[in-house]
């Protein structure tokens, strides 16, 4: 039974991207070029006209849209799969879960996909590879459970309730700003900065960030405390999901 | 008793009428009380809305009643669904084995039997072609073949005995009897009481979501055109 489960989850993983790719005139291409198309409009605005970017700016800026993206995808694609796949859910008995973690998983690869071009894209611009790399998947092992616990918990929630999907949106947005993304925490000012380093997405990016423009190994303690937090998230949402789970193929068309 | 694989004993089943908070819900099963043995093939009757899709649903797991108790031996049941989780932009190929996935195959089996699916579906070369290219009948072809290769404890049946043009009907149709035939343990839901009365031993009636009467075809069926002569519906 848990073989024929991962079986479903990896084929339905490698359905997705084919089909995404096979959406769109553009295929892969959009995989990059949507996300650099968002990066050229902040740095248009922090970058040139506010100029409040400083010296590091674009590539600080193109690790944490990268970044970002990977989780803001995982979080809606993920928390909305339930909701979307409730016809297939009424018709065959399958874990609700494997829905989320295809979309998961998904735009994990893709992720991987678009973070080997920045790598080129640092290397190009003076920021060579460094032993911190090594530290890189422990960071993105918290990535990814950040991103799936908020997952996880959306996604048992919007089948009841589609309507916070609206809500979800803006949430992402301010998160985003308060995360440090488009923007270093290091220019807010003291002690309003020292608050928002306690947002453990902020941390990641920091870590990001510190690994491949400076060589800095992450803060073992810090990527710790995210990584518990994000557990208990995911224990919280997969819970969450197996109550719930009698409910979905019940609900309203 | 030990050949008793599934047991419905007052069974309900509650929808969400509304999408919205605090809507009603329905009842679509109410109370349904039925047993099923090893080998048996019950058929379901009763007047469209009567819940025999719904029934279906719960003995394949699906849904988990709101009322009463489902007790199963440990058997896999299976509701024969054409085309689960078929993908347009996939080809005909990638969507067996995923549709396969979904009806509860292994990878392997399914890949070991991609030359019978496509011999059976006929579709030649489009079988590597993305199926948004197909006609329905085409899909439907391709979607019968994929769920004929599932081999359940318990094979569960909504109406889909043929699909397609007339040739693949025969074929599917007779796919499908040989199936059944075979010592099976199934349970069809049919408005083609013929059907019904040919591969069935036994039958259960419900109406309103409440089981009338179960038990020897004939029986059942007298019992249930009686009803329908009295009440004036149409058969």
């Amino acid at each position: 039974m848990r073989q024929h489960l991962i079986e479903l989850v990896l084929f339905s993983t490698y359905a997705e991207l084919r089909a995404e790719r096979a959406r769109s005139y553009l295929g892969l291409i959009w995989w990059v070029l949507e996300p650099a198309m968002q990066m050229g409009a902040y740095w248009l605005l922090f970058g040139l006209i506010l100029k409040t970017g400083g010296p590091d700016y674009l590539p600080m800026l193109l690790i944490g849209l990268t970044v970002w993206q990977w989780m803001k995808s995982c979080v809606t694609h993920g928390g909305y799969a339930i909701w979307t796949n409730l016809p297939l859910i009424r018709q065959v008995q399958l874990p609700p879960l494997v829905f989320p973690l295809v979309q998961m998983f998904a735009d994990t690869i893709k992720f991987l996909y678009i973070f080997g071009l920045l790598l080129v894209i640092l290397w190009c611009i003076g920021y060579p590879p460094n032993t911190a790399y090594f530290a890189l998947p422990l960071v993105f092992v918290a990535v990814f459970l950040v991103a799936a616990g908020a997952g996880f918990v959306v996604s048992a929630v919007v089948p009841l309730l589609p309507d916070l999907r609206f809500v979800i949106e803006q949430v992402l947005t301010v998160v985003m700003f308060l995360s440090g993304v488009v923007f270093s925490l290091k220019s807010v000012p003291s002690p309003m900065r020292e608050v928002l380093e306690l947002n453990p997405i902020a941390v990641l990016m920091e870590a990001t960030r510190g690994i491949l423009l400076r060589g800095e190994w992450p803060n073992v303690v810090g990527l710790t405390k995210v990584s518990v937090i994000s557990i208990a998230a995911c224990m919280i949402g997969m819970t969450v999901v197996a109550r719930l789970a009698p409910r979905y193929p019940k609900l309203a068309t | 008793m030990s050949d008793v694989l599934i047991e419905l004993e007052n069974v309900g089943i509650a929808f969400d009428a509304q999408r919205r908070v605090g809507g009603a819900r329905f009842w679509a099963l109410d109370d349904v009380t039925v047993s099923l043995r090893r080998g048996e093939r019950l058929g379901v009757i009763g007047r469209n809305g009567a819940g025999k899709s719904t029934l279906l649903r719960v003995v394949a797991g699906i849904l988990q009643p709101d009322r009463g108790r489902v007790r199963r031996a440990p058997v896999s049941c299976q509701l024969l669904s054409l085309a689960l989780g078929f993908t347009p932009h996939l080809s005909g190929r990638d969507n067996a084995i995923l549709s396969g996935l979904m009806l509860g195959l292994r990878r392997r089996d399914i890949v070991a039997r991609l030359t019978a699916i496509k011999d059976f579906c006929e579709l030649g070369d489009f079988f590597e072609q993305p199926i948004a290219a197909y006609s329905s009948g085409m899909v439907m072809r391709l979607a019968f073949s994929v769920a004929i290769q599932v081999e359940p404890d318990v094979l569960l049946i909504d109406e889909v005995l043929a699909v397609g043009d007339a040739e693949f009907q025969e074929k599917s149709g007779t796919a499908l009897r040989e199936r059944m035939g075979e010592g099976h343990t199934v349970v069809l839901v049919s408005h083609d009481e013929q059907q019904i009365a040919t591969l069935c031993d036994r039958v259960l009636w419900i109406e309103h979501g409440k089981s009338v009467l179960e038990g020897d075809r004939d029986v059942v069926f007298e019992a249930y055109h009686r009803d329908l002569h009295l009440s004036g519906a149409p058969a």
